[in-house]
């Protein structure tokens, strides 16, 4: 694929846009020999792994890239993998929800607050190192196996980057702002409100970015554990579903499948959050 | 960190007071609070199943370092975190300068990681536990991958930030490439790598609880779940503490190493 966009000058003939854009008569042709560059090592390997898929036996479960191709279109056409997936987000988001609403509120209290802050940091500093997974085994023996532990999980793991971040996002609003508000004499919730929450939002957006990397990442990790530890799947989720895949049907191209999705998914969320954040402030970038 | 205070206190403290305002008399303070409110919720729930009483904890934590079974699953868990990281600062890091110094090589192998990056460790394990079976690979090959991006990444970006200026001083002095590594780029691009291998640490904890959980026959994540099953409460809560605890020490060895390694940027990439 990659030799076919890198040896043919006619793709470039081809496409009126990149002769349309004309003030820079360098941009068409440098434009596909990035795009070659971009393909040429990735393309290669998936042609490797072709090549060596062919010499294994046909009965063999290792996955390979035509059978990766198959398994996906019968999993979308089935809906088995588009429903595990809303499901999976489903979680994340509620969880991010709950998590965004505590974590932000509390964040805006300690950092605005000297004492609340010097109080709690070392109850926030030692839970900060325990990895949300750690807490999975808990969660279990409390919620049980369904997807209150998911969400249990998820708001944990989301929890951690947007206080931190909303902490530090308070800290860096300008001190003189808030003296020029208190001079005017508005309230301290009005002051929270209408200058410190504004002025925080670039800290609040990125912790929220890195939360809900985080959490996508920790609802993989709850579904695949509970079904590990709890025999299998009637919970749903991306997660158990892979686990089922390796542990009930052995269907390999199946969960090379999923760990794409996964990819797709978590590149898609950096995206909207990344998009949010230039809407949501155009004066950066 | 200029704290934007919105009440302000005016008067000069007492003694009472200075003593209210130092730091580890606050710690404890709030660690005994936090300790008597979980003990509340112990007497109220009384189901030492779920939730055991601090005291059950501390208790637990006690005879777990006792019988050695705390500090076998945490060597365990450690050996295994050191070789993931040692391999991955193998694998990232030259390749990482390699990179960063080379734009052709860059503009290959970059859309690769950004291909492979968002795909997390975590999402490894099953296909990991079909080609490693369970056992010690598995969690070492979830770390390798999950510390090799930040790393690398970190890596390229610290290369590319040194400043032109030293390299053109350098090469106007007749500095050969060799010594131009050694000297310029390596010591101007290290508090960058460092900061990367504080984050490839953090992801790499995070993800080992998860692949021992699920995939290995020992370790501080296999002591967690089996206790679970084993209905005891306590030991998890333990085990779980002990998690934090080796978590927060590896990270002050990364950051005195960080210190001691650059101490010309401290106070950067606070992670």
């Amino acid at each position: 694929m990659s030799a076919a966009i890198k040896t043919s000058p006619m793709n470039h003939a081809a496409t009126p846009d990149a002769i349309a854009a004309a003030p820079r008569p360098a941009a068409g042709p440098s434009r596909w020999a990035a795009l070659g560059r971009m393909l040429a090592l990735p393309a290669l390997l998936v042609l490797l792994w072709q090549l060596w898929a062919q010499t294994l036996p046909a009965d063999s479960p290792a996955p390979t890239p035509t059978k990766v191709v198959l398994a996906f279109a019968e999993l979308v056409k089935s809906g088995d993998l588009p429903m595990a997936l809303v499901q999976s987000l489903g979680r994340v988001l509620t969880g991010f929800a709950v998590a965004l609403a505590l974590a932000v509120l509390l964040g805006m209290l300690m950092g605005t607050s000297r004492a609340l802050r010097d109080n709690l940091d070392p109850i926030i500093e030692s839970f900060r190192p325990i990895a949300p997974m750690a807490l999975l085994p808990i969660a279990i023996l409390w919620f049980g196996t369904g997807t209150p532990t998911a969400l249990a999980i998820v708001g944990y793991a989301a929890f951690f980057p947007l206080l931190v971040n909303t902490v530090h996002g308070v800290s860096r609003v300008d001190p003189k702002l808030v003296s020029v508000a208190r001079t005017m004499g508005l309230s301290r919730a009005r002051i929270l409100l209408s200058v410190v929450l504004p002025g925080a939002l670039p800290g609040i957006l990125l912790g929220a970015r890195l939360a809900m990397g985080v959490a996508w990442t920790a609802i993989i990790a709850a579904e695949l554990a509970v079904g590990a530890k709890s025999g299998g799947g009637n919970s749903g989720g991306i997660g158990q579903m892979m686990f089922v895949f390796y542990a009930y049907s052995i269907d390999l191209n199946a969960i090379v499948v999923c760990m794409i999705a996964v990819g797709v998914v978590a590149l898609l969320i950096d995206r909207v959050f990344r998009k949010l954040e230039s809407r949501l402030m155009p004066w950066r970038t | 960190m200029n704290a934007i205070t919105i009440t302000t206190a005016a008067t000069p403290p007492s003694a009472w007071q200075r003593l209210g305002q130092a730091r580890a008399f606050i710690a404890l303070r709030s660690f005994a609070l936090f300790a008597a409110l979980w003990w509340l919720v112990f007497v109220w729930k009384a189901n030492p199943l779920q939730l055991p009483s601090p005291l059950r904890v501390l208790d637990a934590v006690w005879s777990l370092l006792q019988s050695g079974e705390l500090l076998e699953h945490a060597a365990i868990s450690t050996t295994r975190l050191g070789l993931a990281l040692v391999v991955a600062i193998v694998l990232a890091v030259p390749l990482g300068f390699a990179m960063g110094l080379n734009a052709k090589l860059d503009a290959y192998v970059d859309p690769l990681v950004e291909l492979l990056r968002p795909i997390s460790g975590i999402a490894w394990i099953p296909l990991g536990l079909f080609i490693f079976g369970i056992g010690d690979t598995l969690p070492v090959f979830i770390m390798v991958y999950v510390a090799f991006f930040p790393l690398l990444l970190n890596t390229v970006a610290g290369v590319r930030q040194v400043d032109r200026k030293l390299v053109a001083a350098a090469r106007t002095m007749g500095v050969g490439p060799a010594a131009m590594l050694r000297h310029v780029i390596v010591p101007a691009s290290l508090p960058t790598v460092m900061v990367g291998l504080r984050l490839a640490f953090a992801g790499a904890w995070a993800a080992i609880v998860a692949a021992e959980l699920i995939g290995a026959p020992s370790g501080l994540g296999f002591a967690i779940e089996w206790n679970r099953q084993m209905l005891m409460t306590s030991k998890v809560f333990a085990f779980i503490m002990v998690i934090g605890f080796v978590g927060y020490l590896c990270d002050s060895l990364l950051r005195a190493l960080q210190h001691w390694l650059t101490p010309w940027a401290d106070g950067t990439g606070q992670a």
